[in-house]
């Protein structure tokens, strides 16, 4: 209890310091915007999207799980790294600095992923059905996982 | 008047796996990542702009220190992106808690939890926007990035305290809390976890070839690619933007001050004792790439100027402006032996955009500080 009291207050130092910084700066209201602006684009944008795709799959009949679920996290997260070179107004500094094709690279990363994914719905349909005419075989009883 | 409370809360969620092990789980590596991000920024702010009773501590070894400091800060904040809004994603049906606020502590805690997404969110968003040198805001970076920073450190201090309980509870598969959840769940979440796990490995594969020169031919996404660069390395500032002409240099000088003052042409330099190092450009933006320069020692050249064995140097670059034209280069960097006035590069005669006639390159410090179109040399 000690403990969790002393890492609080030591956590409340530190945000005030940052603070102290903060208002320091030339018109630090602006900031505060941007703060405040980022929690906005992601709980009223970023998050309602990604529950909107999970609620049309679920309406769909789609159940997002195991492998197509992880590759549509792989792919977002990857689009959102690859959003500032693409989106980037201006020509870069010189033609060492942003010298890769982003968005050839991009198409290419999300294609893989998409052939990927449907090579593997492909397989399980496969097996499931030379599945379903082999003999059953006692059902394993589901280990505790995290 | 008294507006009447709606009986529930607006949305409600039926999803899985939206609980305290799902949070846990995925916090624990997000605050491994924030943790690594914030050690390695303060210490890159500290090389960068070192307070006075520092300057003359700060360690030129490892001569590849900086070059892994940073480029660790960089892939933390990248692997933090999939982390983040997996963690964000797993608490968020919580923004929507009912009644929104049960008391004054309750308020307080939700506004910690504010800052600490709106801070997090900043630091990841500003951070990357920062290595493609883009800047849509209108604040400075640098020093703003840097009070952010304590203020998510702090914040995630804060919510650690606060949340400590209910992370004992579900910190392992055997914990009390994690044992009360629904066990169907385990599967999935475990599913969930290999999915972020994919994902962080997904970014980090695609990025840190910019750092690290092996796994270049995986890089898809970073701003830098060992693979482009003027006479093999990358470049940050071009002698265009510094507005250094082979004109300007028309009849060059290396002048240095000290106790016994004297200047050099490049030939005369070109005679001395010329060394051979091995040692990296390490930028703060995280790129980095080795490489094999040629030069004569700075501390050779403090010591024919009066220096002592405890002589510091200030260099000052030919650029008309720019916020790192004067560079002050403490004791333990002045008088190692790697610490060169370069003159050529990877076998050639250092190009205009490299820092042409002679540039310092030092072990350990970041790049920004590898002064280019040197001019002159001080004994400080």
């Amino acid at each position: 209890m000690t403990f969790r009291r002393a890492a609080g207050a030591c956590g409340l130092l530190l945000m005030v310091w940052g603070a102290w910084l903060l208002v320091r700066q030339p018109e630090p209201w602006r900031i505060a915007l941007w703060l405040a602006g980022a929690v906005a684009v992601h709980d009223g944008l970023v998050a309602p999207l990604v529950f909107a795709v999970g609620s049309l799959a679920a309406a769909a009949g789609l159940r997002l799980r195991g492998i197509p679920r992880a590759a549509l996290i792989v792919a977002g997260s990857l689009t959102a790294i690859a959003l500032p070179p693409l989106l980037r107004p201006g020509a870069a500094a010189n033609p060492t600095a942003l010298p890769l094709d982003y968005l050839r690279n991009w198409l290419l990363t999300m294609a893989a992923i998409a052939v990927l994914t449907l090579l593997y719905l492909g397989a399980r349909t496969v097996r499931r059905r030379a599945g379903r005419s082999a003999p059953q075989v006692d059902e394993v009883p589901p280990r505790r996982l995290p | 008047m008294r507006l009447p409370l709606p009986p529930g809360p607006p949305v409600t969620f039926t999803a899985r796996l939206h609980d305290a092990r799902t949070a846990t789980a995925i916090g624990r590596w997000l605050g491994l990542a924030f943790a690594v991000c914030f050690a390695t920024g303060v210490l890159s702010h500290f090389l960068q702009h070192p307070p006075g009773w520092l300057a003359d501590r700060l360690p030129s070894r490892p001569y590849w220190g900086y070059r892994l400091t940073q480029g660790l800060h960089v892939a933390s904040g990248i692997a933090a992106v999939p982390l983040l809004l997996a963690k964000l994603w797993a608490v968020y049906p919580r923004l929507f808690a009912w009644p929104p606020v049960r008391s004054a502590t309750h308020a307080l805690e939700r506004l910690s939890v504010a800052v600490l997404v709106a801070a997090a969110l900043f630091q990841l968003f500003t951070g990357l926007l920062n290595t493609f040198q883009w800047y849509p805001w209108p604040f400075s970076f640098v020093p703003v990035h840097y009070a952010v920073a304590w203020v998510v450190t702090g914040a995630l201090l804060l919510h650690v305290a606060v949340q400590w309980p209910k992370i004992r509870d579900h910190f392992t598969l055997e914990s009390p809390g994690t044992l009360a959840l629904p066990g169907a769940d385990g599967p999935n979440r475990r599913q969930l976890l290999f999915g972020v796990a994919a994902a962080v490995g997904a970014v980090t594969l695609t990025t840190v070839g910019q750092s690290v020169t092996a796994l270049g031919r995986l890089d898809l996404f970073a701003p830098r690619s060992p693979a482009h660069g003027v006479q093999g390395l990358p470049v940050n500032r071009t002698a265009a933007a510094a507005r250094v002409t082979r004109a300007s240099l028309a009849g060059w000088r290396l002048t240095v001050d000290g106790p016994r003052p004297y200047a050099l042409t490049l030939d005369e330099l070109r005679a001395m004792p010329q060394h051979e190092v091995t040692l990296p450009i390490a930028c703060v933006e995280g790129w980095s790439k080795s490489a094999r320069w040629t030069g004569v020692r700075v501390r050779d050249l403090l010591e024919r100027a009066g220096g002592g064995p405890g002589a510091r140097a200030r260099v000052v670059a030919l650029e008309a402006a720019g916020a790192y034209r004067v560079m002050d280069m403490g004791r333990l960097y002045a008088q190692d032996p790697l610490t060169l006035l370069a003159l050529r590069l990877n076998g050639e005669a250092l190009s205009l955009d490299h820092g042409y006639p002679a540039r310092i390159i030092a072990p350990n410090r970041p790049g920004v500080l590898q002064t280019k179109w040197v001019g002159r040399l001080e004994v400080v």
